[in-house]
């Protein structure tokens, strides 16, 4: 008997297997109360409110909206940058500084990344109350963990042998630490940096849809008022606010030689450092802390919260985040391989943006419209919205990929699907399982958004501790949170680096 | 008057239990021009790499103007320059930053900000280029888009501009045609410029595999399995000389 043979393409179709259970579930949860919902929910999208009333509200609610994703893009990409440095070997091998503190660094900011900023969010409003600048910090703190650690990976692939270079000029540390690290940081921010505005902008979105203001909360009332034509205006009007940030940073062309550009850049960069320090201050000293002293219960050891309902909450988020990855996946491939012609690509193509443009709290509200709650309608539910964003990806990769072997095969006779798996995604396959392994972190982060909302896990706990007040179970959903996220992280990396 | 300036003293260099480097010692004095010959693998550049402070012997001790190399100051090591077999230039600079690179010594952070932003004077660069040869039109080319020749013209002006007095070149003359290997040979090892002004590297020790290139030194030093076998004047040396190490 042939034995199976795995290989990077394999591997990626693999865990569509999840389909199964989850499939099963799914079909003895459904129920026929919302179906009309949901037919009125699709009309809607082709018949958006419009009037003057509506677009002033959408207006200023995206003007919210823009001034939280862009102040908390702007600190977290500045800060990340800074922290990214901090933490990269290059950084402690030019000072000499024992490596005790490269990891000392390194696991802080994990812990920091590993809470999801929804729940800083709600964190900060219990201590600080609903406000403008709380969806800017709440943002922030998690963005600049995440993007340190892109930066610092990105400094970390600086080639040993440059630094021997320069080390051997002995120049002043400093200007050996610049002269190394200038061009893989902007780099990393034309690539990486840009990108992450977009994701500053959903980030606010999803916060909105807590109370903190801006589009989101507009998006969440309307459909907690089940006005459909309302909350599509403003979806619509976030899809256009989307489409528009990509295309200007596609325009703009960050010329480092551009001597006026520079000086723009660095004042930006030293304003914002400045502005930061200076507001944290003013924060500090402005607010009163009443609600403090009931968050700080958060550090003691004393709950009634029961082991085994831990273990079980922490096994349902760790069901859930393997089950949405196997989505995130592998629907994305298995998609665009069989509807593989022109018409559906563009089909897919706007299917994955919508998936990518609807909050997931929102998907998941949807679809509780013919399905109970339950761990596999989470699951679908983020693994919808990632695939959404592992597509997206994959078609951007496909398309840049040369296509000699995909004709070559197709001109021997092969089919056309055959053709597109062996030679066009069999090249990406070993890429895309890279990007999953990393996107898979986030989704681990993500199963606290689609918990709060009321399914299932460690989120649905979160909120329900909470909303009680009880802070040493929240303290205790906490660190459940944070160890599930780092050692998530510590696997994927593994798995990161085997494949690239 | 010890005029020694790099000395190794029973140096022995082990790396993942292969003994690289083998109690070697070595003086080099004061404008001497010394050629490095040995088959590939014999341990040329992993001896150049200890004379240059980028590896630190297993055993033994080097010595920098008759000064442990730890106890040296950052001035005084950057009194060596060292042109790498596989050079080493920033990929993503240009050829004008990377030679600006060899002044970071001697100047401030400010000085290495203006480079990557492309906003420092350029003169003395583009003056070292144009001795090496480089055509202007390179000048604002990033290094990955040059040829193997161009970027090793750059990387040896970026050594010259240094001003060092001690150069270490590990097969300088590697992508160079006949007459580009006579114009940077002189530049290495003639010790002036063509008019007459300008003071290059006194002291020299240059690894070759070129033979016919020998002329130009003082001394020879002959390497086998990490054991110098000779060190000689480059007059006293003949074919058994050479049989030992090839």
């Amino acid at each position: 008997m042939n034995k199976l043979k795995l290989n990077y393409t394999s591997l990626s179709f693999l865990p569509i297997l999840v389909c199964i259970p989850l499939g099963y579930q799914l079909i003895t949860n459904i129920h026929f109360g919302g179906f009309k919902l949901f037919q009125e929910f699709l009309i809607s999208a082709f018949n958006p409110k419009i009037d003057n009333e509506i677009i002033i509200t959408v207006i200023n609610r995206l003007n919210e909206t823009i001034l939280i994703g862009f102040f908390s893009w702007l600190v977290s990409i500045i800060f990340g940058t800074i922290f990214g440095i901090l933490s990269s070997n290059i950084f402690y091998i030019i000072f000499n500084i024992p490596n005790f503190f490269y990891h000392l660094i390194r696991f802080f900011l994990t812990v920091v990344r590993s809470i999801h900023e929804v729940v800083w969010g709600i964190l900060l409003m219990q201590i600080y109350g609903i406000n403008f600048s709380i969806g800017i910090i709440a943002i922030s703190i998690p963005y600049i963990a995440v993007n340190s650690k892109v930066f610092a990976e990105q400094l970390e692939t600086i080639d040993h042998k440059s630094f021997e270079s320069i080390n051997e000029i002995n120049a002043p540390k400093f200007s050996s630490l610049l002269t190394l690290i200038w061009n893989p940081i902007i780099n990393t921010f034309k690539n990486f940096g840009l990108y992450r505005l977009e994701c500053s902008i959903r980030s606010t979105v999803i916060l909105g849809l807590f109370g903190i203001g801006g589009i989101g909360t507009s998006i969440f009332l309307s459909f907690q008022t089940l006005n459909f034509r309302d909350l599509w205006t403003y979806l619509w009007s976030l899809a256009i606010l989307i489409i528009l940030s990509g295309l200007i940073f596609k325009k703009i062309k960050f010329n480092t030689t551009n001597k006026i550009l520079s000086i723009f850049f660095i004042a930006v960069f030293f304003i914002t450092i400045l502005f930061s320090f200076l507001y944290f201050l003013y924060f500090i000293f402005n607010n009163n802390f009443d609600n403090f002293n009931s968050v700080s219960s958060l550090f003691k050891t004393s709950s009634d919260f029961g082991l085994f309902d831990l273990l079980k909450l922490i096994l349902e988020t760790i069901i859930l985040s393997l089950l949405s990855t196997g989505i995130a996946i592998s629907l994305p491939p298995l998609v665009i391989g069989i509807f593989n012609n022109k018409t559906s690509k563009i089909f897919i193509k706007i299917f994955a943006f919508l998936l990518r443009l609807i909050p997931t709290p929102v998907i998941l509200l949807i679809l509780l419209t013919f399905n109970n709650p339950s761990l596999s309608l989470a699951a679908l539910t983020l693994g919808l919205h990632n695939a959404g964003i592992t597509s997206k990806l994959l078609f951007t990769n496909l398309e840049s990929q040369n296509r000699r072997n995909y004709i070559a095969m197709k001109s021997l006779g092969i089919s056309k699907k055959t053709s597109w798996l062996l030679g066009l995604f069999s090249q990406q396959a070993k890429s895309y399982l890279a990007y999953c392994a990393y996107r898979s972190d986030i989704i681990t982060r993500e199963t606290a958004i689609v918990g709060v909302i009321g399914s299932v896990g460690l989120g649905w706990q979160l909120q329900e501790s909470l909303s009680s007040f009880a802070w040493q179970e929240v303290s205790i959903v906490l660190i459940a949170y944070s160890s599930i996220a780092i050692v998530g992280e510590l696997i994927n990396g593994k798995i990161k680096s085997s494949l690239t | 008057m010890n005029n020694t300036l790099l000395e190794l003293k029973n140096i022995s260099y082990k790396y993942k239990n292969n003994l690289i480097l083998n109690k070697i010692n070595l003086k080099i004095n004061s404008g001497e021009k010394i050629a490095l010959l040995g088959k590939s693998g014999s341990g040329k550049t992993t001896l150049i790499s200890v004379l240059n402070g980028t590896i630190k012997p297993t055993q033994g001790e080097v010595k920098l103007f008759n000064k442990s190399f730890e106890e040296s100051d950052r001035k005084q090591k950057s009194k060596i320059t060292t042109i790498w077999q596989d050079l080493r230039l920033i990929e993503d600079l240009s050829a004008e930053q990377n030679v600006n690179c060899g002044l970071l010594a001697e100047n401030n952070f400010y000085f290495a900000f203006k480079n990557l932003l492309n906003i420092s004077s350029f003169k003395k660069a583009h003056k070292y280029m144009q001795l090496c040869r480089l055509h202007y039109s390179i000048y604002d080319k990033k290094i990955r888009k040059l040829s193997g020749g161009q970027k090793q013209r750059v990387a040896i002006a970026r050594s010259l501009i240094q001003g060092s007095n001690i150069l270490l070149a590990d097969e300088p003359f590697n992508n160079l045609d006949p007459k580009l290997i006579t114009t940077i040979k002189n530049l290495l090892l003639e010790n002036v410029d063509k008019n007459n002004t300008k003071k290059y590297p006194k002291t020299a020790l240059v690894a070759l595999h070129k033979l016919d290139l020998l002329n130009d030194f003082d001394k020879v030093i002959g390497i086998r399995d990490g054991k110098i076998f000779f060190n000689i004047k480059r007059t006293n040396l003949n074919k058994l000389h050479l049989d030992k190490i090839y």
